[in-house]
This record gives structure tokens, C-alpha cells and sequence, in this order.
């Protein structure tokens, strides 16, 4: 078993959701306070951190829609 | 505040978007339930669409912001020159143009930034280089050093000027400098803000050098 499967998706989408605020709050920083360390932040780090949630939501997403679909097929009569 | 946001319609649609966003994962994170087709839908909103939203509206949010006077005078170094601008007393061109509506608060952008199909780009890289200068050579340097050492990096060119003053129009060639210089001014030869002309463009502006290690950008 890959570290990957052993991640459970409640755990890594609560990671994902506590990534997602970090990010959210970079941005709005920059927003309320233009000055170049939070608008610089905003822009690297910040979205940085977005894409990386989005992209660890995006992963277990698809792994649960792949293992439904593979239950689902060992479930049909051969 | 308030004010401030609901006049820029771009930023209160970033944080009206980011606020959604956080209570979408805020109820996720405290409610903890199992993960439904409703609650992948509640997270595709919270994880993906709305801070996509954010980012998008806050990156031009963003971007405007960085054109700002307000911006370029947030580093210590630039106080005297920003102080300069917003002096509707002062003569030197800079303030000139800040006076000028089509200038305004983005003066100094207008007249430092690169122009033509990649000057946005340029001009921001530019941007980069002055924020890891000042981050690593003028974080800590005193004001008065500062306002002794810091010159433009390379000669301001004419073609900036000419971005708005083509030298086509009869009022600017009726000026007998302007129509004896004319291919100087056009070639670079004789810049528009030297001494004797319209310069200096800051009261302490001085003269490009050549860059090495102690320089300003």
C-alpha cells in the first residue's frame, strides 16, 4: 500500500480546507493592505498555497470516484 | 474602510467571494461530515470556485494597486520622492504630473514604466529587482543616506515622455527648443528632463550611473 492510498481523504481534505483559509487570508491581507510584502505574498505564496489545496482536493476527489467505479465493477455479475 | 472597499467594486467582490469561501470551510472543518456528492460539491465551491474568484479579482485588485503612489512610497527610501509628488507647492516635473488628472495617484508608474506589447511585464520584473534591492541593500539604510545614494538606474528615455508629447503637434514644435531639438529630443540625444529643459524630475534627482554592488535600482 502506496503512502498515497494509506492517506485517508477525511484527514488530507481537512488539510486541503485549513490550506484553503491560509491562502484566503493572504489575499484578503493584500487586498485590505496594498504595500508590496502582502501584495507579493498574495501573489506567490498565496496562490501557491490555493493551487496546492485545490490540487490535494482534486486528488482525493478523483482516488474516491476511481475506487467507486472499481466497486462498482466488482460488484456486476461476470 | 468599509468605504474604502465598497467604492472598488473588484475588491469587495474578492472578499465577498474569500468570506463565502471561509464559512463554507469553516462549517466543513467544525460540522465534520462524511464526505457526501453534497459535501464534495460544498468543498468544490470552498476549495475551488470562490477562492479561484478571490484570486482572480484580487490578482487585478492587485495589480492596480501596485501602480499606485501609495505602493511605490510604502518603501522608506521613496518618502521623499512620494513627499514631493503630493506637495501642491512643488515645481519639479514629478509633482507636475501627479497634479495632472490623467497622472493622479499612479504618477509614478505612469512615468516609470515600460511601454509597448511587453512593457507591463518588464516594468513588473523591474518592480521585482527594486523589492530585492530594497529588502537586501536599503532595508536599514537612514533616510538621508538614502535620499544622497538613490538614482535612477538607467538615463530616463524620451520615449516615455512622448508616450503622452508625440512631438507632432504644432503647439509643442511652436516652442523654439523644442523645434531646434527636435531630432535630438526624438533620437534620446537631449533628454526631456535634464537641467535647462524640464528636469530634474525629483528635486534630488540625480543622474543614471552604471550599476554595481552598492547601487540603487
Amino acid at each position: 500500500m502506496t503512502i498515497w492510498q494509506r492517506l485517508s481523504g477525511l484527514v488530507t481534505l481537512r488539510l486541503s480546507a485549513v490550506l484553503t483559509l491560509i491562502a484566503l487570508a493572504l489575499m484578503v491581507w493584500s487586498m485590505l493592505e496594498p504595500t508590496p510584502l502582502p501584495v507579493m505574498l498574495a501573489m506567490s505564496a498565496g496562490q501557491g498555497i490555493g493551487i496546492l489545496a485545490f490540487g490535494i482536493y482534486l486528488f482525493i476527489v478523483v482516488r474516491e470516484l476511481v475506487r467507486e467505479l472499481r466497486r462498482a465493477r466488482q460488484r456486476e455479475p461476470s | 474602510m468599509v468605504s474604502w472597499i465598497i467604492s472598488n467594486p473588484l475588491i469587495a467582490a474578492a472578499i465577498a467571494c474569500a468570506a463565502a469561501a471561509a464559512l463554507l470551510l469553516v462549517w466543513y472543518l467544525v460540522r465534520r461530515p462524511a464526505l457526501s456528492h453534497a459535501t464534495k460539491l460544498v468543498l468544490l465551491a470552498g476549495i475551488g470556485v470562490l477562492p479561484l474568484a478571490t484570486a482572480m479579482t484580487g490578482n487585478v485588485a492587485g495589480y492596480e494597486a501596485t501602480k499606485s503612489r501609495q505602493f511605490c512610497g510604502a518603501c522608506h527610501v521613496m518618502t521623499p520622492y512620494k513627499t514631493d509628488s503630493e506637495d501642491r507647492h512643488s515645481t519639479a516635473l514629478a509633482a507636475r504630473h501627479a497634479r495632472n488628472a490623467l497622472f493622479g495617484e499612479d504618477n509614478c508608474y505612469a512615468c516609470h514604466a515600460d511601454y509597448g506589447m511587453f512593457g507591463t511585464i518588464t516594468t513588473k520584473l523591474g518592480g521585482l529587482r527594486h523589492v530585492y534591492e530594497y529588502t537586501f541593500h536599503y532595508r536599514n539604510m537612514p533616510l538621508d543616506e538614502a535620499r544622497d545614494k538613490i538614482h535612477i538606474l538607467r538615463p530616463f528615455q524620451n520615449a516615455t515622455c512622448m508616450h503622452c508629447h508625440s512631438t507632432e503637434g504644432p503647439t509643442w514644435n511652436a516652442v523654439k527648443e523644442h523645434a531646434s531639438l527636435l531630432v535630438r529630443v526624438r533620437g534620446g540625444e537631449v533628454s526631456c528632463a535634464s537641467e535647462g529643459c524640464h528636469g530634474p524630475a525629483h528635486p534630488f534627482s540625480k543622474p543614471a550611473q552604471p550599476p554595481h554592488k552598492e547601487q540603487a535600482p
